[in-house]
């Protein structure tokens, strides 16, 4: 019996070692993971952060709060500064499943700056300014971030003041976070206040675009496919690990103040979709949320590595996991990246805003596991899919800033051709979990003159076409701060509107980014033509057209087939419209939609031509 | 049934259950990948290795060639190849198949440790392992003492308590519930979210029960009985959740080794369901045999 109680004692202490789930939430965590318990704070205190965007005369705003006591008010106010009044523009009842409160405040004057704060109950204020639209500004500068690890081992667990910081000295006037904000898999809430501690003081002036990644979602790899329920440990076979009343919590927290779905019909498990767009300074960003209907290779691909999305053959065949029904953007988003490339209305420039980039964009993953020939968890599978959102995006000479790869580069994007599409910069991590680097087994073909043998044209592991101009590749083996020879830090894209060139910088962690001595990773700053991204190397030019209005809109159609083949708006009163060698184009243009025809048949090598659009 | 030929059922039993176990693993090694990534990208591992010389294009490769970790990550998969074959062919006397069976548990307990320090070091990701890390031993201990030996007994109840005890844990959100286990519940059973939650809670009530439940004479049985339907249920939740028709395969080869190495998850149960099947005469009993 003596034995029999001991035993029994020793499952008992087994079952209760860890305590309630209260206390694990909150008890002391091992010293090498850092504390994600939920403070308890005042009640002055129990707003967090906001956040919010502007658009088409819309303010959407979502105001992020600790947990309310049971028995207190959970209705919040919003305010705003009207001739040194505050003025209560909205009210909105919080959710309790993850504490957000949601605002929608229509007929906003986007002219003026306003200050606005948000109220609990009588104590509770958090205070903000909603900015004026800056169309008068020459140049919007976005500030790109991906994967904010918080782990001692990453370098995570320090200080964002850097950032903090660096934004405020550049006035940055969009922030763009482009996922993996939140590494915990089982306690978003928790690591979403404990952003907002770390990121509030910039969110709250500026307008600030999140896209939730897998992590957010609480899984290591994420292929949405239209909300399926993923059991495979991975989720590699597709769909959402966590249960949708999860993944609801994680998109309403980081997205519900973006601009209004333009399609919001929901996906499996009652999950919204919100790719839209946000126009804001005469730049209209595409929000894109790549993951929600892409495929999981899982089963539906041959086995090519170590797991389902991995390949490490590099003698298989590409062609064999481009499989009929692998999905990378959805119809819905590519009819909605179509008619958003077609509207010049208010845009001088266009910008494509996804959690990853449309190639395989990194050959070595976290050393350890040495060489990947391909990772089906990048844009760059399934090819077809790649292929179709590439060419429907340089439609609209769209440039594209996404992360989640953990290694910065800049790609030229192909496909017919090398440099056929559209140019991409991928961020580097705030604080980076897993290295990766782009170092191709040969040296790519056509790289700039004494540029790293990285660089230039090169096929990557699906056999895309891709030209690479940098690549942040962190140092090869441990070396000490853990941030910057991990190759962290964080992207900033200049994009002016008068001269239409955008600026691509890329800076580590914990340097003060206008000092002049103040270096950047290799490879940056780099500077294009919104024109570049849609600009093969085969094409020739039609007539110069001169134009009796400023900056016209100008579209593109292919005489025989009638298809768009772009539209754009032309910078000042003259326009060179590239083409293909050997069709003929109608060309249209107008002062906001290009809906004049103005040549009937045009052709490279074609007459200049003065067109009238008065 | 006499008692020789119910001994015989035992034993085969347990090497049923480490067979199975081995041979899950062994396919995981070999046709997948071993989960020891997150042990060794670690700076003390390489420093481990600097200190036998090895450099650094040596221990990770060179981008181009496999290091010595791809290599040794391939091999292991055939270690447990020879366990899954020593299962089979161990026996009473055979020491050199003994103490590979031995190394084997060694094997899961390295694997189980990586697992739990990829699951951000949960202690019951560990602790759920056991009836797998014990398995090969609970077979060397009804080999070398006997399947009633009170050694071989008490083995095979810690396995079971760690099992259910680190299911429960999960289950009843002491830690948080893995998004597994919603998932393959609400595939498996065509419910809802809440309902998967409810089950999942009582699930894990009934955890605590039987790992109370194993020590009182009287449930014991009951408690085996049931642990062994519910490990079976839990293991086979893999495939039947994951498999599909339109899978290259069926999704066998994603999903079916997820039951098979869970075998122990059942066959302890079963194992100590059998064991406690009759009551024992006095003179069955020496004071070994007491439980």
């Amino acid at each position: 019996m003596k034995l029999q109680a001991c035993l029994a004692i020793f499952s008992i202490g087994i079952l209760f070692s860890g305590g309630p789930a209260e206390a694990q939430q909150n008890r002391p965590r091992n010293a090498g993971r850092v504390d994600l318990s939920i403070p308890q704070v005042d009640k002055k205190d129990i707003i967090c952060f906001a956040l919010y965007t502007v658009d088409h005369g819309i303010l959407k705003l979502t105001a992020q709060l600790y947990p309310i006591a049971d028995g207190d008010s959970k209705t919040v106010r919003l305010e705003i500064e009207k001739a040194g009044k505050w003025v209560e523009v909205a009210k909105s009842t919080v959710i309790e499943r993850g504490w957000t409160a949601p605002f929608r405040v229509e007929n906003w004057d986007d002219s003026q700056a306003y200050k606005y704060r948000v109220l609990h109950g009588t104590e509770a204020t958090y205070k903000g300014t909603i900015r004026k639209n800056p169309t008068d500004k020459d140049e919007i500068i976005v500030a790109g971030f991906t994967g904010n690890s918080i782990q001692p081992v990453h370098g995570g667990d320090i200080s964002r003041q850097d950032i903090i910081d660096n934004v405020n000295r550049i006035d940055a006037d969009v922030l763009f976070f482009s996922g993996d904000q939140v590494y915990d898999h089982n306690r978003h809430y928790a690591a979403w206040l404990k952003f907002g501690r770390d990121f509030g003081a910039i969110i709250k002036d500026r307008p600030t675009i999140c896209l939730p990644d897998d992590h957010d979602a609480g899984q290591p790899n994420l292929w949405g496919e239209s909300g399926k329920i993923s059991t495979l440990s991975g989720a590699a076979d597709g769909g959402y690990s966590q249960p949708g009343i999860y993944v609801q919590e994680v998109e309403r927290a980081q997205t519900s103040h973006l601009p209004d779905a333009v399609d919001p019909h929901k996906i499996g498990q009652g999950i919204g979709v919100y790719f839209t767009n946000l126009n804001w300074g005469n730049i209209d960003f595409a929000i894109l949320e790549d993951r929600k209907f892409k495929t999981g290779p899982a089963g539906r691909v041959p086995k090519q590595g170590p797991r389902p999305d991995h390949i490490q053959n590099p003698d298989y065949n590409p062609a064999s996991v481009d499989v009929p029904g692998a999905i990378l953007l959805g119809e819905r988003q590519l009819k909605f990246i179509d008619q958003w490339a077609q509207d010049w209305q208010d845009a001088d420039m266009k910008i494509a805003l996804s959690q990853t980039i449309f190639c395989g964009g990194a050959h070595i993953h976290g050393s350890a596991n040495g060489r990947l020939h391909a990772d089906m968890d990048s844009n760059g599978w399934p090819q077809s899919g790649r292929n179709r959102a590439l060419a429907v995006l340089r439609k609209a000479f769209a440039f594209h800033i996404a992360g989640d790869q953990h290694l910065a580069t800049i790609f030229h994007h192909g496909i017919e051709e090398y440099r056929d599409a559209v140019w991409s910069f991928c961020v580097p991590s705030i604080a980076n979990l897993y290295l990766r680097w782009w170092e191709p087994l040969q040296p790519g073909e056509n790289r700039e003159p004494g540029s790293p043998e990285y660089t230039g044209d090169q096929l990557d592991g699906f056999a895309n076409k891709v030209t690479n101009y940098a690549a942040a590749n962190p140092e090869k083996k441990p070396a000490g701060n853990l941030l910057n020879t991990r190759a962290a830090g964080y992207g900033i894209v200049r994009l002016n509107t008068k001269t239409r060139q955008i600026t691509m910088e890329c800076w580590p962690r914990n340097v003060d980014i206008t000092d002049p001595a103040a270096q950047q990773y290799p490879g940056w700053p780099r500077t294009i033509s919104q024109f570049d991204n849609y600009n093969p190397p085969s094409w020739g030019k039609l007539g110069e057209l001169t134009f009796d209005v400023e900056s016209p809109v100008v579209q593109l159609v292919d005489a025989a087939t009638n298809e768009i083949l772009y539209t754009v708006r032309a910078n000042g009163r003259t326009f060179t419209a590239g083409a293909p060698k050997g069709k003929t184009f109608i060309v249209k243009a107008g002062k906001n939609a290009a809906d004049t025809v103005i040549v009937e048949k045009a052709m490279v090598g074609s007459e200049p031509k003065s067109v009238s659009l008065k | 049934m006499n008692d020789s030929k119910h001994e015989q059922m035992l034993i085969w039993v347990i090497r049923l259950g480490a067979f199975l176990c081995f041979a899950g693993w062994t396919w995981v090694h070999l046709y997948w990948e071993g989960p020891y990534g997150i042990l060794l990208w670690q700076d003390s591992t390489y420093e481990l290795a600097t200190r036998f010389g090895i450099s650094w294009d040596e221990f990770v490769g060179s981008g181009a060639e496999d290091g010595l970790v791809q290599k040794w990550l391939a091999r292991i998969g055939w270690l447990y190849l020879i366990c899954t074959i020593l299962t089979l062919t161990a026996r009473k006397g055979s020491w050199l198949q003994i103490a590979g069976l031995l190394g084997g548990s060694g094997l899961l307990a390295v694997l189980s440790y990586a697992k739990y320090v990829s699951a951000q070091r949960q202690l019951p990701m560990f602790v759920e392992h056991g009836g797998q890390m014990l398995m090969p031993v609970v077979l060397v201990l009804a080999l070398v003492f006997g399947v009633r030996h009170r050694a071989t007994i008490v083995t095979a109840m810690i396995a079971f308590v760690m099992t259910f005890a680190g299911h429960g844990c999960y289950a009843l959100n002491i830690w948080p519930t893995p998004a597994t286990f919603y998932a393959m519940t609400c595939v498996s059973l065509h419910v809802e979210y809440e309902t998967a939650a409810w089950l999942i809670r009582v699930a894990g009530v009934l955890d605590v029960i039987v790992c109370i439940g194993i020590f009182i004479p009287l449930l014991r049985r009951s408690s085996a009985m049931y642990a062994m339907l519910w490990g079976f249920a839990t293991a086979i939740a893999r495939p039947v959740a994951g498999m599909s028709w339109s899978l290259y395969y069926w999704g066998t080869d994603q999903f079916l080794h997820e039951a098979v190495l869970r075998a122990p998850h059942f066959l302890i149960p079963l194992y100590l369901f059998l064991v406690w099947d009759k009551p024992q005469t006095t003179s069955q009993l020496s004071d070994r045999e007491i439980l």
